[in-house]
């Protein structure tokens, strides 16, 4: 009776497959998901933020305003709207304008005598996903408004020339795709056995299962093979996608990346496969996967906030969470081209934090049936 | 109120708070995302790691290098004599690499061309427009230090952030979060509750016991409308209490549009419910909604800057519409105009989508 059995372990693994094609609604949820994050990522975010709605109060009407405007407008990032009767501050209000400039009518004057004309910026500080951008745009705005109003430009002494390494036009969704397969590893993977197994604790057909020949161990792997394949079909179609749709370059090793992908895949199947031990129950489980797997992998990975830049207790934590390993080395691989020796430190991380996660979800398991 | 249905709307409170887990989970949860969204989320690049390459005796280069230091957006990395700063770069030591000219700055800045170079990883294409950004205000900052300001620029902005001016990411997210928050548990909750009694077999005696399809619908619904505005009360106060987040506006217009999202999210849990066979058909069900909603909704990424067709399936999404709402009503003290159009869209849907849910839990009844 002792020592791990394939052919049982493969007969759980048939018969959860045959779950799972039984149910074309799950499998079809399951591969629709990565379908549409892949799309909506790719397809409607776009970070530079456009057509940003700029009320303008032009009390000067002078050469010098018409230029200024004009450096908004063709920013491509301002679309200049006239301001109601109510002026621009009650567009602001009704939100329809995001930001408002003000000109002073001695605004051309000043600029032509030489000095220093002043003109008042607002922006509407409610929208976090707008404020930002526009914040970031006003010191480019200020240099070619600078440019094209002063008499003579300013020679700077010095300056600094940069080049952008491994993304050089700044695209985005280069960015942000390769790093959803950990959005779908960790949505997928950790969902999906934790509910499953959880129903399984929930009608009783555990006990079954358990009374039968059948070794926990080979029970815990029949039933997850099938839905880590499933998770890696997941993130092979947003490999496609990324690859053909939206040329995300692909630098590295597949094969690395692959074992990347394993190592991850491991460390959510065993998470899910824990939270479902210890709740038992599906909708219980469900919560409790969402808050330790669905969100960090969104939130706390480096998937779009920046890990470096949070406080530093939470620098730490992130770094028990294996979702942030696995953003930098699938972002290492597929656009820096990075090898095992460079990604060692991820790479180590992982492994121990994947065998950990088993070797945690194994053994709950098993001190559950005694 | 009838007897038999608040009754049954009290027995399905109990059952969903009787778990420890669940109770923890439904209103602990929301302050730990919330916790982590205002103090760990902000979308400001801090400790960007800088390695500069210097030629030795060049003090000017020097003096801009630690202005860089000085700014607090940059933290020092060091780099070893004749090390190949590409490779810093690629193994992720450094994000930035500041190059002094070969002759020197002070050498080459005399002669009107000081030509630094600064490599920037940019496989995080936002933190690399930041750097960018970043080092040329600090190296024109710098340049006038050092040679004296030329001239003074003719224009300046005088920037006013309106609602909320220190631009803390709490004031930001907060709104948004309690949207989000709420409509991701509504929405999973009814939807796998309801489903689960299918699972188990125990809607069928619900279904034989003494209520009309109405009492059915609004017993298994209205606790967890209850839930949802309780959540977001919860997350008002712990917004308000922990990060001081205001609420500028009268608090019935939050509470309404509190409401009229909260009736759409349960509806749409329950339409889901009537066509998922198990819980976990009812959770990807449920992601399927959620996903796309909290992405057009606004509370990321900007409605406006996304293509056209986005933008109209956005006009279906009721959590947009809420976002814009709590937006005003909190952080800018509340605009009749923005007020009616979108409360008025909203209670909309929610009529229809209430309609909706009803028809297709009667057909599932019988």
């Amino acid at each position: 009776m002792n020592g791990f059995n394939f052919h049982r372990a493969y007969s759980i693994a048939r018969k959860e497959v045959m779950h799972i094609l039984r149910d074309p609604f799950t499998l079809t949820l399951a591969l629709g998901l990565p379908v549409m994050l892949v799309t909506f990522f790719g397809y409607a975010i776009d970070y530079e933020v456009r057509n940003i709605r700029l009320a303008v109060s032009d009390r000067d009407n002078g050469p010098a305003a018409r230029r200024l405007k004009e450096v908004f407008s063709s920013s491509g990032y301002f679309r200049l709207v006239e301001p109601g009767p109510a002026g621009p501050v009650e567009m602001l209000d009704s939100g329809r304008a995001a930001a408002a400039v003000f000109i002073e009518p001695d605004f051309s004057k000043k600029i032509k005598g030489g000095g220093q004309a002043q003109a008042q910026f607002v922006l509407d500080g409610s929208d976090n996903s707008k404020a930002a951008a526009i914040t970031g745009y006003l010191p480019g705005i200020q240099r070619a408004a600078q440019a094209k109003l002063a008499a003579q430009t300013i020679k700077e002494p010095f300056s600094a020339e940069t080049r952008f390494l491994y993304n050089p036009e700044l695209n985005s969704r280069w960015f942000i795709v390769p790093g959803l397969a950990a959005i779908i590893i960790g949505l997928l993977a950790i969902l999906l056995t934790a509910l499953n197994v959880a129903r399984e604790w929930e009608n009783g057909s555990m006990e079954l299962l358990l009374s039968t020949p059948v070794r926990p161990l080979e029970i815990i792997t029949g039933k997850l093979a099938p839905y880590g394949a499933l998770v890696l079909a997941g993130v092979f179609f947003v490999y496609l996608v990324s690859r053909l749709v939206f040329g995300v370059p692909f630098e590295g090793s597949h094969l690395l990346y692959l074992a990347a992908c394993l190592l991850f895949v491991t460390a959510a199947l065993s998470q899910g496969l824990l939270i479902s031990v210890i709740t038992r129950q599906q909708q219980v489980a469900m919560q409790f996967s969402m808050i330790t797997g669905l969100l960090p992998s969104m939130l706390l990975s480096g998937f779009i906030f920046p890990v470096e830049s949070m406080p530093a207790f939470f620098q730490y934590l992130t770094m028990l969470l294996p979702p942030r390993w696995f953003m930098a080395a699938a972002r290492g691989i597929t656009l820096k081209g990075a090898d095992l020796a460079e990604l060692a430190v991820p790479f180590l991380a992982l492994g121990l934090l994947s065998a950990g996660m088993l070797a945690l979800a194994i053994k709950k398991f098993k001190t559950d049936l005694e | 109120m009838n007897r038999t249905l608040t009754a049954f709307i009290k027995k399905e409170l109990t059952q969903t708070l009787r778990d420890v887990r669940m109770r923890a989970l439904l209103f602990g949860a929301p302050i730990i995302q919330l916790t982590i969204f205002g103090l760990a989320l902000s979308t400001e690049i801090k400790n960007i790691k800088l390695a500069v390459v210097s030629q030795p005796g060049d003090a000017v280069f020097g003096r801009v290098a630690d202005s860089f230091y000085a700014s607090g957006w940059f933290v020092r990395v060091g780099c070893a004599p004749g090390e190949d700063p590409y490779e810093l770069i690629a193994s992720g030591r450094a994000d930035a690499v500041l190059l002094a000219p070969k002759e020197g700055l002070a050498r080459s800045a005399e002669r009107g061309d000081g030509k630094m170079q600064l490599l920037v990883d940019a496989s995080n294409s936002t933190k690399a427009r930041a750097v960018e950004a970043y080092s040329k205000n600090i190296i024109a900052a710098a340049a006038a230090r050092e040679y004296g300001a030329r001239g003074e620029p003719a224009l300046k902005f005088d920037v006013r952030v309106l609602y909320n001016p220190a631009m803390e990411s709490s004031m930001f997210l907060v709104p948004g979060v309690m949207g989000m928050l709420v409509c991701l548990i509504t929405i999973i909750l009814t939807a796998m509750s309801l489903t689960r009694e299918k699972e188990m077999g125990t809607f069928e005696t619900i279904v034989s016991a003494p209520l009309s399809d109405a009492e059915v619908l609004l017993g298994k619904t209205v606790p967890y409308i209850l839930l949802g505005l309780a959540d977001a009360a919860l997350v008002v106060l712990a917004g308000y209490l922990i990060f001081g987040v205001p609420v500028r506006g009268p608090l019935w217009q939050l509470a309404l549009a509190a409401l009229a999202l909260v009736v759409n999210t349960v509806s749409i849990g329950t339409f889901i419910s009537t066509v998922a066979r198990n819980q976990q058909q009812a959770m990807l069900g449920g992601f399927m909604f959620l996903f796309p909603a909290i992405l057009m909704s606004g509370i990321m990424y900007p409605v406006e800057n996304m293509p056209k067709a986005v933008i109209a399936a956005a006009y279906l999404d009721p959590l947009m519409y809420f976002v814009r709402l709590i937006r005003n009503i909190m952080l800018k003290g509340g605009d009749a105009y923005v007020l009616w159009t979108n409360l008025g869209a909203l209670a909309l849907m929610a009529v229809f989508a209430a309609g909706l849910a009803y028809k297709r839990f009667r057909q599932t009844l019988n």
